[in-house]
């Protein structure tokens, strides 16, 4: 199992006039941090209007400043909005092949759709649409990348032929992943042959089956780019301690904030009835998650969050691997609740006392590459 | 030492604000119910300005009218239409209600006194067909607000949401220079089963600014959606009450 980091970029009010600034250059630290210690993978959003819960508008140039701090990380683009109200499908490959080439060869490209009104509705896109959209655009970069001239004739966008360049550095070109949230989208992964980068914060428990149905489905899928990229991630909070009591404080503080700036955006499905967003999204699965918990009086930590000392850090990602789960990827902030000096020790207890108990392997996009066939074309 | 009485508050004879209402407790069933709601973006400052202080706004703010007829409830036939601003009670989704108008002087009584409605006796006339809706809202003699659904086409009922409505009940004091004596959040959680539900384009005029029903005073900068549903619910025994 391998791990790696993921950002948000949130940013606690009240602001001043460096509030977005100190969040931004800690998460550089952070990142440039990890990649020291041996994580595998640093991910940042792209999210819009989400005020306190992601200042992240423009991952790409995060990332590029990430890829110039570090040497071996791999750096999420996690994920990219494609859906052509947002972003024009040939701005994302082109994006993308740039911060590819910026960083060696380390991108992994994540896409989705967005599960809030707050961002669907700023960008005037139709929830109804925006499966088919990133369906379709999902198809098309791909050949961006790979192709000379490329052209295009779909539902949702079109475009006469032109040279989308750069190209990426990675060959055929970097993996794609998709932001699952729900087991039907798990399965439109796996039928995709993309990565399945499991946002929701469920239980071990919870996900066996999800990955199993990934893993069986995966095996005859018809990839939408030049290979197929088997690999599930999962996503939880991070706070390593000396002891349990010390990351419970501060794991809390994480979770909880997570949670509360999440409640304040505007689910999807929460005001507008649409099959499309039949499940809520990220956001609201965590704070369902949140509010279940303190419901019960469990606190919000819950099995399988890499929240304790490092024995049962270990102990609750050993049950990740035991249900397959590549990688596990860690919220480790939030709206800087938790003061940088700790996010950095956190870090390091987790590399020096955590990582060891996991068996390393190689680069853990090579690992996963398996030839596929070239996708039909999906649209006329 | 004195003799005092014996009537201990568990005993107390009555209740404000009648020994004998007029309409029967809580829960009323209402089976058969027909309700239309517009979704909108709204100013945000004027949601902050409209929440209580235990009450946050979401990003972005939204406001909620729904328009529902009930062709049976325990004091017969009514109508109510209310507006609401969506919020958060700390994470939880909720509703908040600013203004509510109902047909019938007993449901006025009993939606104000009950379940904490800031309701007053109006008209609410809802007609459907379809693929369209409509219902216009007035009291006073003044059309406060208009919704619409356009282009409707059937949808699947699970996709509809009613969110836990948060109302003040309050009483005033009788004792000069004190506001209140009795203040607090009920929260009513709503129990639907909807037989059919139509979705559309949502659209909503405030016809007239009338001081005493401000509803204009909630902008519709941007609609979100419209939906139709039919089905029955009911007005349950209030589950949770909060300080305001």
């Amino acid at each position: 199992m391998k791990f790696g980091i993921f950002h948000e970029l949130s940013v606690a009010k009240p602001w001043h006039a460096r509030s977005e600034y100190d969040v931004y250059h800690n998460a550089l630290a952070q990142v440039e941090l990890a990649d020291e210690l041996g994580f595998d993978q640093a991910w940042a959003v792209e999210h819009h209007f989400l005020e306190e819960y992601s200042h992240c508008s423009a991952p790409e140039v995060f990332l590029a400043a990430a890829a110039v701090r570090t040497k071996r990380i791999r750096l999420g683009h996690g994920i990219a909005v494609v859906l052509p109200p947002f972003n024009h499908p040939a701005r994302c490959a082109e994006r993308a092949a740039a911060l590819d080439i910026i960083s060696n060869g380390r991108l992994e490209f994540g896409t989705g759709r967005s599960a809030t009104w707050t961002e669907l509705g700023g960008f005037r896109c139709d929830p109804d649409l925006t499966k088919e959209m990133w369906d379709e655009s999902l198809r098309a970069i791909p050949k961006m990348w790979t192709q000379e001239t490329f052209s295009w004739k779909g539902k949702h966008f079109s475009m006469p032929p032109r040279s989308v360049i750069p190209k990426p550095l990675q060959k055929p070109h970097p993996p794609l992943w998709v932001a699952v949230t729900s087991p039907e989208t798990a399965v439109q992964a796996a039928e995709r042959g993309i990565g399945c980068l499991g946002v929701s914060m469920g239980t071990p428990r919870e996900y066996e089956q999800r990955v199993k149905d990934y893993r069986r489905v995966v095996r005859k899928c018809e990839p939408v780019g030049e290979f197929v990229n088997e690999q599930v991630n999962g996503v939880t909070f991070l706070y390593v301690g000396e002891t349990d009591e010390e990351a419970s404080e501060w794991g809390t503080r994480l979770a909880t904030t997570f949670a509360y700036y999440a409640a304040h955006l505007v689910g999807v499905s929460s005001v507008y009835p649409t099959p499309a967003y039949s499940t809520p999204g990220l956001l609201f699965s965590i704070r369902q998650e949140v509010q279940e918990q303190t419901r019960v009086g469990g606190g919000v930590i819950r099995e399988g969050m890499a929240i304790g000392s490092p024995q049962t850090v270990i102990k609750n990602l050993k049950m990740w691997e035991e249900i397959g789960v590549d990688r596990m990827v860690f919220i480790i902030n939030t709206g800087e609740q938790v003061p940088q000096e700790r996010v950095l020790r956190s870090l390091r207890l987790f590399a020096e006392q955590v990582m060891p108990a996991f068996e390393k392997g190689g680069p853990a996009a090579a690992s996963a590459w398996r030839p596929g066939r070239p996708a039909e074309p999906a649209m006329p | 030492m004195p003799d005092l009485g014996r009537l201990t508050r568990d005993r107390l004879p009555h209740a404000l604000p009648a020994t004998a209402p007029l309409y029967p407790p809580p829960p009323w069933p209402l089976p058969g119910a027909r309700t239309l709601k517009v979704v909108f973006e709204t100013d945000a400052e004027t949601a902050l300005n409209w929440l209580p202080p235990s009450l946050g706004r979401t990003s972005p703010a939204y406001g909620i009218i729904t328009a529902a007829h009930y062709p049976e409830s325990p004091i017969g036939p009514f109508s109510l239409a209310a507006q609401y601003i969506g919020c958060r009670a700390r994470t939880f989704i909720r509703v908040f209600a600013l203004h509510a108008v109902a047909d019938s002087a007993r449901a006025v009584a009993a939606l104000r006194e009950v379940w904490g409605f800031p309701a007053t006796l109006g008209s609410v006339r809802l007609r459907a067909g379809r693929r369209s809706a409509r219902a216009l809202v007035s009291a006073g003699g003044r059309p406060l607000a208009d919704i619409r659904l356009s282009g409707g086409e059937p949808c699947d009922p699970a996709l509809i949401r009613f969110d836990p409505v948060l109302n003040v009940r309050l009483i005033g004091s009788i004792q000069p220079g004190k506001r209140h004596a009795l203040l607090e959040m009920v929260q009513l959680d709503p129990d639907y089963t909807i037989a059919d539900a139509v979705r559309g384009r949502p659209h909503l005029a405030y016809p007239s600014a009338a001081e005493s029903n401000p509803w204009h005073l909630l902008p519709a900068l941007n609609m979100i959606s419209a939906a139709y549903t039919t089905g029955d619910t009911e007005l349950p025994l209030a589950r949770f009450v909060m300080p305001y």
